[in-house]
């Protein structure tokens, strides 16, 4: 019964693992986000975890490394169950994560976030030189130089990608966790860091890499977990596949059947346009959106786009570009956000739950918040009308219970989203911009809020969607811009856009020759 | 593959303080309802009813007109600024330190300009400082995004200084027979003036919090500023606005003040950020915004009232009294934070 007991007696003793996932299951209100999956790592391996958008890699990852307690499920280490929940039994028994979200304090120097949390001591002191050398040992154990006492905050990303990394590094683990570590860096850092993982495993570390670009994980790695929709569909040798083969295993479909459901679309003049856009992580970017036209926006993460979206929408300062909104014969000028949003574009933010939504406040009031001039006389709120005009949004968008006096905060992530769509859609926008429509949402709410977006467009809107989610943007896009390091690395028609082409653009690289021919980008714009 | 499980039948979801409320309606998440969220709630009604009562049965003295109209009287200026704060709470910006400095501020110019300019021009001088604090609280938090306690801990510094500065620290005191004289011993029946002013402050304010855009958007910007902002408000002037509102209660709560003695002096008003956020807070407005009511803080009002009475009249010194006031405020803001967390998470 004691922990002592539990020691893994398998004779497969060459590759035992040293990290295993047994059975985790996970829901988060009501959406399976991870399903039994079991996963085992061996000392010196690199194993890659690989799915979809939502396919509940993040979970599992958050579960290994004791951030999140699964409902079913054990983490073993050497076979020894550990505490769920507990970060710090995680960190002891080896198991470090390297966050997605760079999670250094960016007022601190080098050498102190490397410790952070490990700081240390002698007698309640700081022994800086402890530090230093600690600091300085993970670095050249991961092979990067940098200033032990330069501030985090004027490092580049890529700098602080690699500090995060000695970081964990520092902790003396037995398994890396990294999530997207490449998501922002350049093509030659990221030979470098794959360069690195490669070099950390033949020491013996055992590294758990999530990652949305097969050909680094081709590269790189000896087994792959694929997940899809929360649940395990299969592990694989690297040597026993190829790239299509898992790609399709992600996706669950051949990619040549995701055109199905398109609508038939027949543009009109055009409504939205944004001429030499910079701002913040946006280098000079054209973009136009036509009446009835669903333009989507793909790329990877940290890509520029929500950063373009909120420069187009002035809820960001640009710095350079102008922006204009026809309709009924009338060009608005976009200078400001409030501008926009009385010149006619609605705005679905990213985050719903810090951006889209007041959570405390009720159903009916988040709906009439931006709705508040039209439903008010001399500023004095009209209560009756209030309360039918969100029922009828709130019937429009299928919310489920069709409860509009409960706070929003009580819905589940999918229902949430369909009150933000409902907000804007009072207003009867013009132009209406969105930005990951349907991250964290079910399967179902996701259907229905695609149908919304599918309507908006039928009704001679212009629609914008940023979307990470390949087959949604896919399905949803008549044009689709791939943007990469602030600019537009490449324009795709519905006809020839798939799966392949939009990664190739958004990565930057050239799947491998196994992943079919058609998978060179169609030239740099 | 045999894996030995050790023993970790942890016991699911939270214990049994889950009250009744379990909604297991599709797309609701299932959240149980604590003691201590219905405590942030609902709370104060069974509180003051509770105290009241005890009041009436075990303290002598209490329950008589006498009692009960001093009690309003005297409750009346910090009532007033009470529901007039509630909006700077709601709004999420914490509190407005300087009504000290805008209450003992109000009261010396009606007092000192009647004496000199006549009651119409001290109204108006009042009206205009009032408006300045407001704004520059407003501005100071709302626009440059400072933190609001750190602006009006500074902002009570330059009114009480100034105040100070001007008025010498002298006591200023109205004719016998003038206007705040009047007004500061009117009686309806055996009902004072002062507590019919907090009474229609009260309805007045609420009406604004409820009925209005810039009180709903007040409420908005406290639950999700950003959320807020991005439905195209002007955020600035609802932060201004709720200041501003703050500031103009602020002057009402220093005339009562000033008419209930007929007296004013710079230091008459101490306390009054302290009292007056404990109403609020023990009323069951949230200090982390988007939750309360006006008419919650007139309650809270009531409450921390009768409880200071009961304190009074149980010869418990002031020492005493400011100690309870501050165990209240640490008591409902914990509970506040604690039924915040419950429901949120």
């Amino acid at each position: 019964m004691s922990d002592q007991l539990a020691v893994n007696t398998d004779p497969g003793a060459a590759t035992r693992p040293v990290v295993e996932a047994v059975g985790i299951s996970k829901a988060f209100g009501g959406v399976q986000a991870v399903d039994g999956v079991s996963l085992a790592v061996a000392p010196g391996e690199i194993h890659a975890v690989v799915g979809e958008n939502g396919a509940g890699k993040s979970t599992l990852m958050r579960t290994l490394s004791g951030i999140i307690n699964p409902d079913s499920g054990q983490v073993l280490v050497d076979g020894v169950a550990l505490e769920g929940g507990d970060t710090r039994a995680a960190l002891a028994a080896g198991i470090s994560l390297v966050h997605q979200e760079l999670s250094l304090v960016p007022e601190m120097t080098v050498a102190e976030n490397i410790v952070l949390g490990s700081t240390p001591t002698n007698a309640g002191f700081t022994n800086r030189r402890e530090q230093r050398r600690i600091a300085a040992e993970a670095l050249e154990e991961i092979g990067v130089s940098v200033d032990l006492d330069e501030n985090i905050s004027r490092l580049s990303m890529a700098l602080r990608q690699f500090v995060e990394i000695a970081r964990a590094v520092a902790r003396k683990p037995r398994v890396l966790i990294l999530d997207e570590p490449t998501a922002t860096l350049t093509p030659a850092e990221t030979d470098y860091l794959l360069d690195m993982l490669q070099r950390l495993a033949e020491r013996g570390l055992a590294i758990l890499y999530i990652s949305h670009r097969i050909p680094e994980i081709f590269r790189i790695c000896d087994r792959i977990t694929v997940l899809r929709d929360g649940q395990h569909v299969d592990t694989v040798d690297v040597a026993d596949t190829q790239p299509d083969a898992v790609v399709k295993m992600m996706v669950g479909r051949e990619l040549e059947a995701t055109l199905g459901s398109r609508r038939d679309a027949r543009p009109g003049e055009v409504i939205v346009s944004a001429k030499g856009i910079r701002a913040a992580g946006v280098n000079g970017i054209d973009l136009e959106v036509r009446a009835g036209e669903i333009v989507g926006l793909g790329g990877l993460v940290g890509a520029g786009r929500t950063e373009l979206i909120r420069a187009i929408l002035g809820a960001d300062p640009r710095s350079a570009g102008d922006v204009t909104l026809t309709h009924d014969g009338k060009v608005h000028r976009i200078n400001s956000y409030g501008g926009a949003i009385r010149a006619g574009f609605g705005y679905i933010p990213e985050e719903r739950r810090t951006d889209g939504l007041a959570l405390t406040m009720s159903v009916t009031d988040n709906i009439a918040l931006p709705n508040r001039r039209f439903l008010s006389r001399a500023s004095i709120l009209e209560r009756s009308r209030i309360k039918k005009f969100a029922k009828k949004l709130a019937d429009t968008v299928g919310l489920r219970p069709p409860d509009v006096t409960r706070e929003v905060g009580q819905f589940s992530g999918g229902n949430q989203q369909k009150v933000v769509l409902a907000k804007w859609l009072g207003r009867e926008p013009v132009a209406i911009v969105l930005d990951e429509p349907t991250r964290g949402v079910d399967v179902g709410a996701k259907a229905e809020i695609h149908r919304l977006v599918r309507a908006l467009a039928d009704d001679g809107k212009a629609v914008l969607v940023v979307s990470s989610d390949l087959p949604e943007l896919l399905d949803l896009s008549d044009t689709i811009h791939v943007v990469r390091d602030g600019k537009i690395m490449g324009t795709l028609a519905r006809d020839e856009a798939d799966e392949a082409k939009v990664m190739a653009l958004a990565s930057g690289q050239t799947l491998g020759a196994d992943a079919g021919s058609d998978a060179t980008p169609e030239g740099e714009l | 593959m045999k894996t030995e499980k050790p023993v970790q039948d942890k016991p699911e979801g939270k214990p049994a303080a889950a009250s009744g409320q379990t909604s297991a309606e599709p797309g609701i998440e299932e959240r149980a309802g604590t003691v201590l969220e219905w405590m942030a709630d609902r709370g104060i009604f069974l509180f003051t009813a509770a105290l009241i009562l005890v009041a009436a049965v075990f303290v002598d003295g209490f329950a008589s007109l006498t009692n009960i109209t001093d009690v309003f009287n005297r409750a009346a200026p910090i009532g007033i600024v009470a529901v007039g704060m509630t909006f700077v709470v709601i709004s999420a910006n914490y509190l407005d330190l300087s009504v000290v400095a805008q209450v003992a501020t109000s009261a010396v110019i009606l007092i000192a300009v009647s004496n000199e300019y006549g009651f119409v021009l001290a109204i108006l001088a009042a009206i205009m400082v009032a408006l300045l604090y407001g704004f520059v609280n407003g501005v100071a938090v709302g626009v440059f995004k400072a933190n609001a306690v750190i602006v009006t801990l500074s902002t009570t510094f330059i009114g009480l200084g100034l105040l100070r500065w001007f008025s010498g620290g002298s006591i200023y005191f109205g004719p016998p027979d003038g206007a705040v004289r009047l007004f500061g011993s009117t009686r309806i029946g055996p009902i004072p003036l002062s507590m019919v002013v907090l009474v229609a402050m009260t309805l007045l304010l609420s009406f604004v919090l409820n009925r209005t855009t810039f009180g709903f958007l007040v409420k908005a910007y406290g639950s999700n500023r950003e959320a807020t902002r991005l439905t195209g408000a002007n955020t600035s002037m609802v932060v201004i606005g709720a200041f501003i509102i703050t500031a103009l209660a602020a002057m009402v709560g220093g005339f009562v003040l000033a008419a209930f003695s007929n007296t004013a002096v710079s230091s008459m008003s101490d306390g009054f950020d302290f009292r007056a956020l404990a109403a609020i807070i023990v009323g069951g407005t949230s200090v982390f915004g988007g939750r309360g009511s006006v008419l919650r803080t007139l309650l809270g009002v009531v409450f921390v009232s009768v409880l200071t009475n009961i304190m009074v009249l149980s010869g418990l010194g002031f020492g005493f009294q400011q100690m309870a006031i501050g165990l209240l405020i640490v008591a409902a803001v914990s509970v506040d934070a604690l039924a915040r967390k419950a429901s949120v998470s």
